[in-house]
């Protein structure tokens, strides 16, 4: 009888869980149709989402930023200005619109580094009022039934390029909390290809959480569609909230207290995030023609889990130059733990007068392989009269926060040893404190007793 | 010494083989890179698609048997349409194509 009694209380609870799954205001969606965030902020829901949304680094594509150097306090940045050389253009010189025929072939295409901007671009990159939050694309974000083929730039009747967006009843109902592939949608095809720019995957073959059904916003959980970050030295917006392993496992989440003494100047990365892969390398100043008769920028590409991360103590300020964007920190700062980067390299044109990194239109080198006129035009964009273009590279670390992975993680004879992971002269030992750190006397005894309690 | 001979000519013949398809002979997965031309889904929850692609470089219709969930997902909610160029590597198994890397080359 008691069994019965389980089983019937197991049922009413997964019943109840299964209708809690369906988004209420389906039946007042099917009556009065979907007609964007006004109607998911009817009948006394979700009042005032919209215009709060319009405060968010989703919408702006940027924000102050506190731990970066060569930054103007107050100043906001993200993709919407920044030029670094994953990207090379930002939203405003890159801007989404009808490129030149290609000399060739006299087609053309839409292309611009707000494609991915979540209004219809008429209401672009922090724009804000009524427009602005009539036109927020909630449903690609939320629904699971969203037809990406409806979200398309195009040129309305006046010649505008907006954005097509998806706004089916069928969309509408299918709301709910965010999954992996309404995140991955635009991330994971961010910086000219899918998996180049941060090189990680995210699926059960190749990190834990995915494993275990995580989505990404089990993790990045938002608040007022704040979304928490972590602190990838190239990631510098942010909506004032960070996330970190910790917040779920402790400061302390080993069984075993050496590897918890480890935590305290190592980051977990360091030894759950072996790998890393993506974008190599990209040249911005030799674009490459495709098939299709268009060009891209130059770029090595590998896989995820086919490269390996570079380690430098971190304590999540940023050196900021034209050569080097990466993590400030050092063995003797207390803030600083060793984590892992994923090493880029790009070449692009600087300017020889003052050194700077100059942005680029995409347009012209996108559509004839003129890479100094996608200089020109955004330099004219940006009010930059006189420049002298050179080619050269910079240097970028960035985050290594993805591809987790317990099985797989380093242990002790990874990094202690002669031929280990980590670079200990370049993280700041000595000789002596090498020649010991490298050797397997510092962990034979605790290994052998493992291995005997294993075998 | 026949069987000696025999052996020689049956090593001489799988090399000339080899040599006469090289993609198909000496490579496990074959790359190219490609548009779609068509995509055949059997509905919402089919586990495999049939999906043709004009290879840029030879101009040849490939035909491919996509079954990872991940690409299919992307067929299902047309994140992945006819007229995507698509990188992709693929093994011959019982003389079918069988997809094992199915990306869009497009970014933003």
């Amino acid at each position: 009888m008691k069994r019965y009694l389980i089983v019937l209380s197991l049922l009413v609870i997964a019943g109840t869980a299964a209708q809690a799954k369906e988004h209420p205001g389906k039946a007042y969606i099917e009556k009065n149709g979907y007609q964007g965030p006004s109607t998911c902020e009817s009948q006394g829901c979700h009042p005032g989402t919209a215009k709060k949304f319009l405060g968010t680094v989703h919408w702006k594509h940027s924000s102050t930023v506190d731990n970066v150097d060569n930054v103007e306090p107050g100043k906001e940045y993200g993709m919407k200005n920044r030029i670094y050389t994953m990207c090379n253009g930002n939203d405003i010189v890159n801007n989404l619109k009808e490129i030149p025929p290609n000399p060739k072939t006299g087609k053309t295409k839409f292309t611009g580094c707000n494609t991915c901007h979540p209004g219809n671009h008429i209401s672009d990159v922090g724009s804000t009022g009524r427009d602005a939050e009539n036109a927020i694309d909630c449903l690609v974000c939320h629904s699971q039934a969203y037809d990406y083929r409806l979200r398309k730039p195009y040129k309305d009747e006046v010649g505008r390029v907006v954005m097509g967006q998806d706004r089916s009843v069928k969309a509408a109902i299918a709301v709910g909390k965010p999954g992996v592939k309404n995140c991955m949608v635009c991330h994971e095809a961010a910086g000219g290809g899918v998996l180049l720019k941060r090189g990680f995957s995210y699926t059960k073959e190749t990190d834990v959480h995915a494993a275990k059904k995580m989505v990404c916003v089990d993790c990045h959980g938002a608040k007022d569609h704040r979304i928490p970050t972590g602190y990838d030295p190239n990631n510098w917006a942010n909506d004032g909230v960070r996330v970190g392993c910790s917040d779920c496992h402790g400061e302390k989440p080993h069984k075993d207290e050496d590897n918890n003494r480890h935590a305290g100047r190592i980051a977990c990365q360091t030894c759950h995030i072996p790998r890393t892969g993506g974008a190599l390398a990209k040249d911005f100043t030799k674009w490459t023609q495709g098939s299709d008769g268009f060009y891209e920028p130059t770029t090595l590409r590998m896989e995820a889990n086919e490269t390996a991360p570079v380690y430098a103590w971190y304590n999540r300020t940023v050196a900021n130059t034209p050569a080097f964007i990466g993590p400030k920190g050092s063995r003797t700062d207390k803030e600083s733990r060793i984590y892992p980067f994923k090493l880029y390299e790009g070449k692009a044109f600087f300017d020889r007068k003052t050194g700077q990194l100059l942005s680029m239109d995409f347009a012209p080198p996108m559509a004839t392989g003129d890479t100094l006129a996608g200089v020109a035009s955004a330099a004219k964009t940006l009010g930059i009269r006189e420049y002298d273009p050179v080619s050269g590279w910079q240097t970028v670390y960035f985050g290594s926060n993805h591809l987790v992975t317990k099985e797989k993680a380093l242990s002790c004879a990874n990094c202690h040893a002669q031929n280990g992971v980590l670079n200990f002269r370049a993280l700041g030992y000595s000789e002596e404190e090498i020649r010991k750190l490298t050797s397997a006397g510092i962990y034979f005894e605790k290994m052998a007793v493992k291995q005997k309690e294993e075998w | 010494m026949n069987r000696i001979a025999i052996v020689f000519l049956l090593a001489a013949a799988v090399g000339t083989a080899m040599l006469c398809v090289p993609g198909a002979a000496l490579a496990d997965e074959i790359k190219m890179v490609g548009g779609i031309t068509k995509i055949d889904i059997s509905g919402p929850d089919a586990k495999t698609a049939a999906v043709t692609l004009k290879d840029n470089k030879t101009d040849q219709l490939v035909t491919v048997i996509v079954n990872d969930d991940l690409t299919l997902d992307k067929f299902k909610d047309h994140r992945i349409v006819v007229g995507d160029e698509i990188r992709m590597k693929y093994e011959v198994q019982d003389g079918r194509n069988i997809s094992k890397y199915f990306r869009k080359t497009a970014g933003c």
